[in-house]
């Protein structure tokens, strides 16, 4: 009967960039319909930003934009002309949701905010997902999710000791920690209006969900102890060695953890029991940790000379808790992600076949699953105005040539 | 008002995905945590509530665990059997992080499980998923981190990598597998049919990388971390710490405030970045731009803490946001107007503790905390729920089954 868990779910999406299309995309791999809503007026800043196939240029060429999207529809209107509500209206009296990323006001400006829309749609799910939340000091003020890593205390907390508060390296909680509380909130909205019939509104402060997925421990830990934590590099504050050791070759380091002398017996007989490492100093993991730095010097003149990939075999044979920092090229070849069928390969209009990830979540039942490539700006337009919203022809023609659809 | 207040969920805990059922107990779901008799390792880890170690004590345990229920159950003597089967018969949810297989040596495996309750949905959050080679590899959220991909991002050109904090590959599991497993719910309660949710942290992180997996594929470019790759763009020190300005390709809307800023400011060299080519991110992206920009602007920031260079900046229609410590971020003024942070009194601590707030507010469904329960704090009152006798219960903790 139903292939996907959210069959027969449609959302309106327009939201922008990171944290919402990310959302959206796990809804769609469960078979929501996820439609987004686009113009060629002003194109989403991912769909201009690289990385582009071949180094080109384009707003289908973006891997940036792709990797956010496959599996939704994309509808073009320009939302500033006077009849997009003509399309926009009735297509949110067909869906299950409503998410927007815009600052706040642009929805009620738009006479599209949840106490306009519950009069069209009274069950209607409605997302606002604003960085600072609705109230309060900042909600004017731009953010990006590096700027949310920052204001949480999470960079602070990231990255080497002596050096700069430098973080993931990346926008991090716009691709997990928000995308799935949002996710998760949303269908338990929609187990709600199954059980009562109602919908909802919700509040999705991005900074708030940073806090709790990054820095809540650490805030704990102010709270009681009066203690601002720092960033130590790859150290663990209660065991060592715990770090990064370089191998053999450019930008090649092994991830090696030990937490108990079991696991220190392992490593140093798959070091050879060198004489250093019999010191009885290093013999308990308080002698370990209170002499780190020697350790971590002699573990990695040790590591330096050894191949990567050798090592992290005969370190896991041992029992020895260990990986490489794999590079993206060897993240896309690792034959555990390869095994679990991670990387999908789809076959675009304009790019021809790219990568795209999965899901990391398997399950028995209703798989969550990549079919469809990210869609061309505007790709679904006539289809939607036609199969959902029922507009003939001529009407569509008519909306095309007042430039509503642009 | 409702809440998820109808659904159980039987939740074996530990680090690695404890997190995974908070979210379900702070929306008002019946969690039960499961502890073995010798206590969740999570318990014995710092930092601990006024620096004291104890069982009750640790930051990170009360954190992950709140508003759940608390049982200790030794599941693999006989009767520790049968207690968590009569528990899977009541639940909606398990959620486990073992290594894989163990629940099958003892008799638990998810395919015993079902015929016992056909509507289980049965999680299981470990570092590389159910199958596959690495399946039974010894990891810790470091290792994972490594071979997702996330760890190399966290660096420039040669520099080692660093390890982010709060152990985000735990967290990634723990949250993908929140999601999963109620997308899995909401499909039982439709069909009456539960199903296996497989989740490996090693993919959870790998879903994390920003673009670089595309950088490779498209490109053939081995990408690492943003912070500095563009003057402008970054982690910038100022006199009290750093802050962070955002530049977001040739949108010159974020770019331009820059500039203008310096020159109003009477900064020396303000006028060299304010040609028209530093508008360009190709311009901003070359090495000596970048050496330029940083001369110039730290001598303006190194004058001014981050507080003014936010709010100005911002003001300005800057992307810029201080680098807060915890201490910032427990006195700021914005999260404390949003009275984000909560306070609980815990008996068995005699104190209270302080709490991060709301990761989101939902009209219909509150978000509320209680404090995470004591080691065995409901064994006793669990177990006469589902049918045992106070004779019964205190065979069971004699033998060792239990704890209360």
């Amino acid at each position: 009967m139903y292939k996907h868990a959210l069959t027969g779910i449609r959302v309106t999406d327009f939201s922008w960039v990171g944290a919402g299309p990310l959302t959206t995309r796990f809804l769609a791999e469960c078979g929501a319909e996820v439609i987004k809503i686009e113009t060629h007026k002003r194109p989403e800043i991912t769909r201009m930003a690289p990385p582009f196939k071949d180094k080109e240029k384009g707003i289908e060429r973006s891997g940036y934009f792709s990797n956010r999207n496959p599996n939704k529809k994309s509808i073009s209107i320009n939302m500033n002309h006077s009849r997009s509500r003509e399309v926009v209206v009735p297509l949110i009296e067909k869906s299950d949701v409503v998410i927007n990323s815009f600052s706040a006001g642009q929805m009620e400006k738009w006479g599209l905010g949840y106490e306009d829309l519950k009069k069209v749609k009274p069950d209607i799910i409605y997302i606002d997902m604003p960085p600072w939340g609705n109230v309060g000091p900042y909600i004017k003020y731009k953010a990006f999710g590096a700027l949310i890593n920052s204001v949480t205390g999470f960079n602070y907390l990231s990255g080497n000791t002596d050096g700069f508060p430098v973080g993931t390296g990346t926008n991090y909680t716009d691709h997990i920690p928000v995308p799935t509380h949002l996710a998760f909130a949303i269908v338990a909205a929609l187990r709600h209006r199954r059980k009562t019939g109602e919908g909802q509104y919700i509040e999705m402060p991005q900074m708030q969900a940073g806090i709790a997925v990054t820095s809540a421990v650490a805030l704990m830990d102010y709270a009681a102890n009066g203690r601002i934590q720092s960033r130590m590099g790859c150290r663990h504050p209660s065991f060592a060695p715990h770090g990064a050791y370089k191998v053999k070759g450019d930008r090649k380091w092994i991830a090696i953890a030990v937490f108990n002398n079991q696991e220190w017996v392992s490593l140093k007989e798959c070091m050879g029991n060198p004489r250093w490492a019999e010191d009885q100093k290093f013999a308990t993991d308080e002698g370990r940790l209170a002499n780190r730095d020697e350790l971590d010097a002699q573990l990695e003149k040790w590591s330096s000379e050894q191949d990567g990939e050798e090592l992290m075999f005969d370190l896991q044979k041992m029992g020895v808790r260990s990986g490489l920092v794999y590079n993206a090229k060897e993240v896309i070849v690792d034959i555990q992600l390869q095994s679990r069928g991670f990387f999908v390969y789809l076959d675009h209009p304009e790019v021809g076949i790219t990568l795209y990830t999965g899901s990391p979540v398997r399950m028995s039942k209703t798989p969550p699953g990549i079919r469809k490539h990210a869609p061309l700006l505007g790709q679904n337009t006539f289809e939607v105005l036609k199969n959902i919203l029922q507009l003939d022809e001529v009407a569509i023609t008519e909306l095309q040539n007042e430039g509503v659809l642009e | 008002m409702s809440s998820l207040s109808d659904i159980r969920v039987l939740d074996f805990g530990s680090e690695m995905s404890s997190y995974a059922g908070k979210l379900y107990a702070d929306l008002g779901a019946d969690v039960i945590h499961i502890e073995s008799p010798e206590g969740d390792p999570l318990r014995y880890s710092g930092p601990f509530y006024k620096d004291k170690p104890g069982r009750e004590n640790s930051l990170k345990f009360l954190y992950h665990n709140t508003s759940k229920r608390g049982i200790v159950l030794d599941i693999t003597k006989q009767e520790g059997k049968e207690v968590f089967l009569k528990l899977i018969k009541t639940a909606d949810i398990l959620i486990e992080s073992f290594p894989p297989g163990y629940l099958d040596e003892l008799g638990l495996s998810y395919a015993y499980l079902r015929k016992e309750n056909p509507r289980l949905v049965h999680t299981a959050i470990t570092p590389f998923g159910q199958e596959g080679p690495y399946c039974q590899w010894k990891a810790s959220d470091l290792t994972i981190m490594a071979l997702g991909g996330f760890l190399y991002m966290a660096g420039e050109d040669d520099e080692k990598p660093a390890w982010a904090y709060g152990e985000q590959a735990y967290m990634a599991g723990s949250m993908y597998g929140a999601v999963g497993t109620i997308i899995a719910l909401y499909e039982a309660e439709r069909t009456g049919e539960g199903q296996f949710v497989d989740v490996s942290m090693q993919a959870c992180v790998a879903t994390g990388l920003e673009n670089a997996l595309q950088y490779w594929d498209l490109e053939k470019t081995i990408r690492r971390s943003s912070s500095t790759t563009e003057a402008g763009y970054g982690v910038y020190p100022c006199k009290d710490g750093y802050v962070y300005i955002v530049q977001m390709g040739d949108n010159v809307y974020l770019w331009v405030p820059v500039p203008k800023w310096l020159r109003e400011e009477g900064v020396k060299g303000s006028e060299i970045i304010s040609q028209k080519e530093w508008e360009s991110t190709r311009f901003r992206r070359d090495a000596e731009s970048k050496r330029v920009f940083r001369e110039i602007f730290e001598s303006f920031t190194m004058k001014h803490d981050k507080k003014f260079l936010f709010e100005e900046g911002q003001r300005r229609g800057i992307s810029i946001a201080p680098i807060f410590d915890s201490k910032d971020v427990y006195e700021d003024p914005h999260l404390n107007y949003r009275q984000f942070f909560k306070t609980l009194f815990h008996e068995v601590l005699g104190g209270e503790v302080c709490y991060p707030g709301e990761p989101y507010l939902m009209e219909k469904i509150p978000w509320q905390i209680k404090p995470a329960p004591a080691f065995g704090q409901h064994t006793r009152e669990i177990l006469e729920e589902i049918g045992y006798s106070k004779e019964q219960i205190e065979t069971l903790n004699e033998r060792g089954v239990i704890y209360v």
